[in-house]
């Protein structure tokens, strides 16, 4: 029915295409995208910048602007802690992730010839993301516990004699789960830059006595950097706002901004979530941007 | 180089390397199996049974440890996974279609789009709710949760389009216009076959993400829990095996729809090739 109706103003449609309908079309085709994004993206996040400088009262917020939630944060030593803690949590994840994905992506990305092996390999290392992040974030609590897996191995093979406490419901923890979750994103990016190295140059290089060390210094390192920022900005975005690990596996002994952000809301301190959610907005930017001025990605890609 | 020592040292290394991918998971896998309601959530096994996946279902006498809410939260994450699927299917195959043509300000649209996939959960979750108090909306799973899953989902569905109209040969769809063919049934007929492994990967990709999505939930959703809310809840609480148990069937629905996307993926490109054989003959 609605066919009919449409075919029968379409040749006036067609020959008008090219000239004048096309920016129109255009418009039509991004305005609902757009709209959703500006509406509950950029919106809400506006929205928290606005709410850090509203007067906090002990349940509610009013909107006489005030920079005491700004103050509040920048004095308390919990506040400055988290910010602190935050930091350092995503400098050593970010540095692990790196040292324990490296070798495996230059393992598939350049070692492995076959491309149905590397292929294989490397959907064998993105499965995971496909399964739920709060389970594999709570499988590592059997893994790690005084009774755990890992424990239970080492006291077996007679490594150790009584178990390490220290692995569960510690800085450790928090640090281990992230790497193992966040290290298939360096993997990816780095080993995708490595599959496109030529091997010739490789070859080359080899032929006129380069060691392996050499050519991995002038090569191939520098090659993979654009694919090692990439990753490093997906492991940084992720890792600054992460709360659920810390909350599984650091037994509140790890507070993130992230955390903070949670606590202050489940009690209705809004003005304070929202100064915690800008401080994080900020260092995030700050992050990426660093990491933007390392390599030039739109030359390299 | 002696590639061949640093090869195997390396093939070795990576092999490693996905145990501690897997590791864990297998390992909860296997505790999921403990003996229950006394057994606890470490080795040794003390007997194999299947106790928490009934426990799981309300089929086991009640004990001290409470079943987990799944029944209503599943019912949710389903609906909730099925409405972002097809919102931001849509969403993506229109916006990346306006892409194919070059326009004014196609800069800022992408990376406006793109920063959904970037912004963490916990802040666009906290600025929605700051919107839902001040504007006085109730918060929904639905409502100001479903919105949110669609932000982050979006994006996916988009760069998958764009990926896939990158490579499309846009003379068929010309003739197809030529020869006066109306835009919405060569949408239909031309168009969306050629396109169709994209959709597909899209759908996949936005069900599965919002099926898993928690963060941004937490802070918009209200009330009622979702699944993976259901899961957060007992994170600081003492782990019982019922939520190994959960993992475990929760991993393999993950898995059955990666293969049912395999399936009708092989399906498509075979059919295209068929197509292309027809044509040929």
């Amino acid at each position: 029915m609605t066919m009919a109706a449409t075919s029968h103003d379409t040749p006036v449609e067609t020959a008008e295409r090219p000239t004048r309908k096309q920016p129109d079309r255009t418009f039509w085709l991004l305005a609902p995208g757009a709209l959703w994004m500006l509406l509950f993206l950029v919106a809400p996040i506006l929205m928290m910048v606005y709410v850090s400088f509203w007067t906090q009262t002990t349940f509610k917020i009013e909107p006489t602007l005030t920079l005491k939630s700004w103050i509040t944060f920048f004095t308390s030593d919990t506040y400055l802690g988290a910010l602190w803690t935050t930091v350092r949590i995503w400098l050593i994840v970010l540095v692990s992730t790196l040292l324990v994905g490296y070798p495996a992506a230059l393992f598939v990305g350049l070692f492995v010839k076959n491309k149905t092996l590397s292929t294989a390999l490397l959907v064998l290392c993105v499965i995971p993301f496909w399964t739920s992040f709060l389970i594999r974030v709570l499988a590592w609590r059997p893994m790690l516990g005084k009774e755990g897996a890992i424990n239970m191995i080492l006291m077996k093979i007679g490594v150790i004699t009584q178990p390490i406490e220290v692995l569960l419901f510690s800085e450790l923890s928090v640090i281990i789960g992230m790497t193992q979750i966040y290290c298939v994103f360096m993997v990816g990016p780095i080993a995708f830059m490595l599959g496109r190295i030529d091997p010739s140059v490789i070859e080359a290089a080899q032929d006129l006595g380069a060691g392996f060390w050499r050519i991995f210094r002038t090569i191939i390192l520098p090659l993979s950097m654009p694919g090692v920022v990439v990753g490093a900005i997906f492991v940084s975005v992720m890792v600054l706002g992460e709360f659920a690990t810390s909350a599984a596996l650091s037994g509140r002994k790890v507070n993130l901004l992230g955390n903070i952000i949670v606590t202050q809301v489940g009690s209705l301190k809004w003005a304070f979530a929202a100064v915690a959610g800008v401080v994080l907005t900020i260092l995030m930017g700050a992050v990426v941007a660093a990491l933007l001025r390392v390599v030039d990605l739109r030359k390299e890609l | 180089m002696n590639a061949s020592g640093i090869k195997f040292g390396l093939g070795v290394y990576t092999a490693l390397f996905i145990v501690f991918l897997y590791g864990p998971l297998v390992v909860l896998a296997i505790l999921s199996f403990q003996t229950g309601p006394e057994g606890g959530p470490q080795f040794p096994i003390i007997e194999w049974s299947t106790y928490w996946y009934k426990h799981l279902f309300g089929l086991t006498p009640p004990s001290r440890i409470a079943p987990l809410p799944i029944d209503q939260a599943l019912f949710r994450s389903l609906a909730l996974a099925v409405m972002t699927m097809i919102v931001s299917t849509v969403l993506g195959v229109t916006a990346a279609q306006a892409f194919r043509k070059k326009f004014r300000g196609s800069g800022v649209i992408f990376y406006l789009i793109v920063l959904g996939m970037m912004v963490p959960g916990v802040l666009v979750g906290l600025g929605m709710a700051l919107v839902a108090n001040t504007l006085g909306i109730d918060r929904h799973w639905w409502g100001t949760a479903f919105v949110l899953h669609v932000v982050y989902t979006f994006p996916f569905a988009f760069l998958v389009m764009l990926a896939i109209f990158n490579r499309f040969d846009p003379s068929v769809e010309e003739a197809a216009w030529s020869l006066g063919v109306p835009p919405a049934r060569t949408f239909r007929k031309i168009t969306f076959p050629l396109i169709f492994p994209g959709v597909l990967s899209a759908m996949l990709f936005a069900f599965t993400l919002s099926y898993d999505e928690f963060s941004r939930t937490l802070f918009a959703s209200g009330r009622d829990l979702t699944l993976p809310l259901a899961i957060y809840g007992t994170f600081s609480v003492e782990v019982h095996p019922n939520v190994f148990a959960f993992g475990v069937l929760t991993t393999l629905f993950s898995f059955a729809l990666l293969g049912t996307y395999a399936v009708l993926m092989g399906l498509s490109v075979r059919r295209a090739k068929r197509m292309a054989i027809q044509e040929e003959a």
